[in-house]
C-alpha cells in the first residue's frame, strides 16, 4: 500500500529541488565564499589581493573580536539563565491548579518575541531613557533617585543593560516550547508524586526536568545559537558603545565589512563567528548532556 | 444661515487654493542640449521623496532630475534611490563588486580609494569643459581631486555647515550674555547659571559615534592644527593624527565633554535627533549640530513656537584657551558629486548623456532653485541671492554660513571610512574617560598607516 502511494525518486528530487538550491544558495554559497574571502586582502572597491593567513593572524591578535565573542559569551550566560530559567519557572506556575487564565498568561508571555528586533531595541532606548524614561521615574517614584544614570553609557554594566530587553523578549518563545513537552507527559505520573507527598520544587526538579530533559537541550541549542549571532537589539539601543563595550561579533564583522568596507577581514570575522558558535554550541550539548548523565546516574 | 456657512466655506476653500498656488514653485529648467543617446541610463542617489519634504537640497536634485527627464525624453533614467545610511552602504558593495551604475553620487572619502581601483572616471577634462565652469566654486572640488590633480567628480547637492551653535537669545540675555561666548572659559562660567536653572547649556547627541567627529572635532580639530595640517594628512606628506596639535584638540575635547557641566550628562546615549529636541523644548539654552539640525528645529519653532523661533541664534564653536589657529572657522562642503562610471565611456553618446545630466545637476537650473526657494548654496555661484523673501532667520543662517564665517574642511569628507570608524568609535570612550587622549590618537593614526 505505501509503495502505491510513494512517489518516483525523480518526483521527490524534483520537489527537493528548488528548497535545495535555494538553501545551497543563499546558506552554502556565501559560508563558502567567505571563507575564500577571507584569503584576501579586499578593501574599499573590486581589487582583492591573496594575503594568505594574514587576516587571521590580524583576527587572533584583534582585542576588539576577542571583546565582542566575551560578550556574545555573557549574553548566552545570561539569556541561559534568564530566558530558558524563568521561562521554566513561568511555565510552572502558569500551570499550577490555582493559576487562572492560563490562556492569557500564555498569549501575552508569547507577545513580545513577535515584535521586531528593532522596535524592542527603540521600546527599551526608551525605557531606559535618562530623561523621559520609566525606569529612572519609577526610581524617582520608590525614593531611590540616588540610583538614577544614564543606563546606556553606563560601561560597566552595559552588557547586563542590553540583555535584559533580549530575556524579556524570549521568555515567552520558549514558554511556548516547555509547555508544549510538559503536555507530553502523562498526568498519571504528576499524580504519582503528589500521592507520594513530593512538593513542588521536587516535583519540578526531579519529575519534570528529567522528562522534559531533550526539549530542554533543544532550547538551549536555539537559545546558544541565537546570542552568538545577537546583533539587532543592541546596535539599535548602543550601537555597540559605548566605544565598544557591548560589541557582539556579528556587529563587529558588520561594521568592519560595511562601515569600514573591508570586506576581506569582515569574512574573517565571519568565518570566526562560524567557528567559535559551533564550538559553543557543541560544548554546551556536550556539557548539558554529561551533566544530565551524572543526574540520572 | 445654511447658505452663509456655504459662502464662507467656498471663499475660504477658494482662499486655499489661492495660497496653494501662491507658494507652487516654479519647476527648474534645464538647458535643452540635444543629446544623440536613445536608451537607459542608470542613476542612483539618495534624494529620496521623504527627504525632499524638508530638505532644500534634495527637492532641487529632484526637481533637476524631473526637468532633465522632461527635455529628453528619449532616454529611460533608471533611478535608484535609498536614503542615505542604505545608499551608503548598497554603493560600497556595488563597488566592491565592480558593477556601479552609470551615473552616481561619489562620497569625498571613497575619490581616491575608487579612483585607484578604476571605478571612477577623470572629469578633469569634462569639468573644464562644462559650460557652467566659469561660476563654480572651485574650493569645493577639493575632497574628489586626488593628489595627482584629477578631478572624479561634479559636487552635487548643497552646501552646508556641519557645526553650527544654535542658540536661544533670550535664554542667554537672561543669563547676562549679549551673544554667544566666544571662548569656551565664558561658557563654563555660564554653565554654572544654568545649571542652577535646571537646564543644560548645550545639548549634543553622539550616540551615532559621527556627531563627534563631523559635528564637533572637524571643526575644534582646525582650531588647534590649522587647515595645513589636514591637507597634509590628505596627500600624506608627513602630518599624523598622534601630533602634538590633534591630540591637544582630542584633549580639550574630553575636559569639554567629561570634566565640565557644559553638555547633557546623556550625550553619548542619545543622538543628535535625541538632543535637538532638548533645546526645541527649552531644556537646554543651545545646541550644536549640522545644517539638516537647524533646519528642522526652524521648522518645528516656526510651526509651534514663533517667539522661540525668532530668538534663533547662530554662533561659531567657542574657541579653546589653549587653541591658535582660525577662532571663527566652521566645517562646511560638499560631501558627494556627481561621478560617472568609466564603463559608461565605452558609448560616446552615452557618455554625453551622462556628462549632460550632471551638468545639469549641478549647474545654474540646481543652483538657482535652491537659492531661490530655500537660500542655499550649490556649486554653480548665484549671483545676487534675494534672500528678502526669507524670514529673518533664514536670512540669518545664510549669511552666517556663506558670508561671516571662516570655513574649514569636513574631516570625513575625506580620507577614508575605516580611519574615522576608529576615530569615532574610541573618542566616544574617551569622553567617557575610559581612553586617554593620546590612546585614541594613536590608534587612529595606526589605523590611518593602515588603511589609506
Amino acid at each position: 500500500m505505501l509503495d502505491a502511494i510513494k512517489p518516483k525518486k525523480s518526483v521527490i528530487y524534483l520537489y527537493l529541488l528548488l528548497p535545495v538550491a535555494m538553501f545551497v544558495f543563499t546558506v552554502f554559497v556565501p559560508l563558502v565564499a567567505a571563507l575564500v574571502y577571507s584569503f584576501f586582502e579586499w578593501k574599499n572597491g573590486p581589487v582583492k589581493t591573496f594575503n594568505g593567513l594574514a587576516n587571521y593572524q590580524q583576527l587572533f591578535a584583534d582585542a576588539t573580536f576577542w571583546q565582542a565573542f566575551g560578550n556574545n559569551i555573557y549574553l548566552v550566560v545570561a539569556c541561559l539563565v534568564g530566558q530558558i530559567g524563568i521561562a521554566f519557572l513561568l511555565v510552572l506556575l502558569v500551570n499550577a491548579r490555582t493559576t487562572k487564565l492560563k490562556g492569557v498568561h500564555r498569549t501575552f508571555g508569547f507577545f513580545p518575541s513577535t515584535i521586531s528586533a528593532v522596535c524592542i531595541g527603540m521600546i527599551w532606548t526608551m525605557v531606559y531613557h535618562n530623561k523621559y524614561g520609566i525606569l529612572n521615574w519609577l526610581l524617582e517614584v520608590v525614593g531611590l533617585e540616588h540610583l538614577q544614570q544614564v543606563w546606556l553609557n553606563n560601561t560597566e554594566n552595559i552588557m547586563l543593560i542590553v540583555s535584559i530587553p533580549l530575556i524579556w523578549q524570549f521568555i515567552g518563545y520558549y514558554m511556548v516550547i516547555i509547555f508544549s513537552a510538559i503536555a507530553g507527559i502523562d498526568s498519571e505520573v504528576f499524580e504519582s508524586a503528589n500521592i507520594d507527598g513530593a512538593n513542588a520544587w521536587q516535583t519540578a526538579m526531579h519529575i519534570t526536568l528529567p522528562l522534559i530533559k531533550n526539549t530542554m537541550l533543544v532550547c538551549i541549542t536555539l537559545c546558544v545559537a541565537g546570542n552568538m549571532k545577537a546583533f539587532d537589539n543592541i546596535y539599535t539601543m548602543t550601537k555597540g558603545g559605548p566605544g565598544t563595550s557591548s560589541m557582539v561579533m556579528a556587529m563587529y564583522g558588520y561594521k568592519i565589512s560595511f562601515e569600514q568596507f573591508n570586506l576581506g577581514y569582515g569574512s574573517t570575522i565571519s568565518v570566526g563567528i562560524f567557528v567559535l558558535s559551533l564550538l559553543v554550541i557543541g560544548g554546551s550539548q556536550w556539557l548539558v548532556k554529561k551533566i544530565t548523565a551524572k543526574v540520572e546516574v | 444661515m445654511k447658505k452663509l456657512v456655504s459662502l464662507l466655506l467656498a471663499i475660504m476653500m477658494l482662499a486655499s487654493i489661492g495660497f496653494a498656488f501662491a507658494e507652487e514653485k516654479v519647476a527648474p529648467v534645464v538647458a535643452a542640449t540635444e543629446l544623440a543617446y536613445k536608451g537607459a541610463l542608470e542613476l542612483m542617489h539618495y534624494s529620496t521623496s521623504e527627504e525632499s519634504q524638508g530638505n532644500g537640497g534634495s527637492d532641487g536634485f529632484r526637481s533637476v532630475i524631473a526637468a532633465w527627464e522632461a527635455a529628453h525624453p528619449d532616454i529611460q533614467l533608471t533611478q535608484n534611490v535609498l536614503a542615505n545610511a542604505e545608499y551608503k552602504t548598497q554603493i560600497a558593495t556595488l563597488a566592491g563588486a565592480n558593477d556601479l551604475p552609470d551615473v552616481f553620487l561619489l562620497q569625498g572619502m571613497n575619490t581616491i580609494a575608487w579612483a585607484e581601483a578604476g571605478l571612477v572616471l577623470d572629469m578633469s577634462d569634462i569639468i573644464k569643459a562644462s559650460p557652467y565652469y566659469a561660476d563654480y566654486n572651485t574650493a569645493f572640488f577639493a575632497p574628489f581631486t586626488t593628489p595627482d590633480g584629477k578631478i572624479y567628480g561634479l559636487p552635487a547637492l548643497t552646501g552646508g555647515t556641519c557645526t553650527v551653535v544654535i542658540y536661544d537669545k533670550a535664554m542667554w540675555k537672561e543669563a547676562g550674555y549679549d551673544a554667544f561666548p566666544t571662548t569656551w572659559a565664558e561658557v563654563e562660567k555660564a554653565a554654572e547659571y544654568f545649571e542652577a536653572q535646571g537646564i543644560d547649556t548645550i545639548a549634543f547627541g553622539n550616540g551615532g559615534q559621527w556627531q563627534m567627529n563631523s559635528d564637533f572635532i572637524s571643526t575644534l580639530g582646525n582650531r588647534y592644527t590649522g587647515p595645513e595640517w589636514f591637507s597634509s594628512l590628505i596627500a600624506k606628506t608627513g602630518a599624523k593624527f598622534n601630533d602634538p596639535e590633534f591630540v591637544a584638540a582630542l584633549t580639550e575635547t574630553q575636559r569639554l565633554f567629561k570634566d565640565t557641566k557644559i553638555f547633557n550628562e546623556d550625550f553619548n546615549a542619545v543622538t543628535n535627533e535625541d538632543a535637538r529636541e532638548y533645546y526645541i523644548a527649552g531644556e537646554a539654552a543651545a545646541f550644536i549640530g549640522g545644517n539638516w539640525d537647524e533646519s528642522y528645529i526652524a521648522a518645528v519653532l516656526k510651526a509651534d513656537n514663533e517667539e522661540k523661533f525668532n530668538n534663533i541664534g547662530f554662533a561659531v564653536l567657542p574657541q579653546p584657551a589653549d587653541a591658535t589657529k582660525a577662532p571663527t572657522s566652521q566645517n562646511i562642503g560638499l560631501g558627494y558629486a556627481m561621478a560617472i562610471n568609466p564603463k559608461v565611456a565605452e558609448d560616446p553618446d552615452k557618455l554625453a548623456a551622462a556628462i549632460d545630466l550632471c551638468y545639469e545637476l549641478t549647474g545654474p537650473a540646481f543652483s538657482g532653485y535652491v537659492a531661490k526657494y530655500y537660500a542655499l548654496g550649490g556649486l554653480t555661484k548665484v549671483a545676487d541671492v534675494d534672500l528678502s523673501n526669507f524670514d529673518k532667520i533664514t536670512q540669518d543662517f545664510y549669511n552666517w554660513s556663506y558670508v561671516d564665517t571662516e570655513t574649514c574642511e569636513i574631516y570625513d569628507s575625506y580620507i577614508n571610512s575605516a580611519v574615522w570608524s576608529v576615530l569615532n568609535t574610541d573618542m566616544q570612550a574617551m569622553c567617557n574617560g575610559e581612553k586617554t587622549p593620546q590612546e585614541v590618537a594613536d590608534a587612529t593614526q595606526a589605523a590611518y598607516e593602515a588603511n589609506y
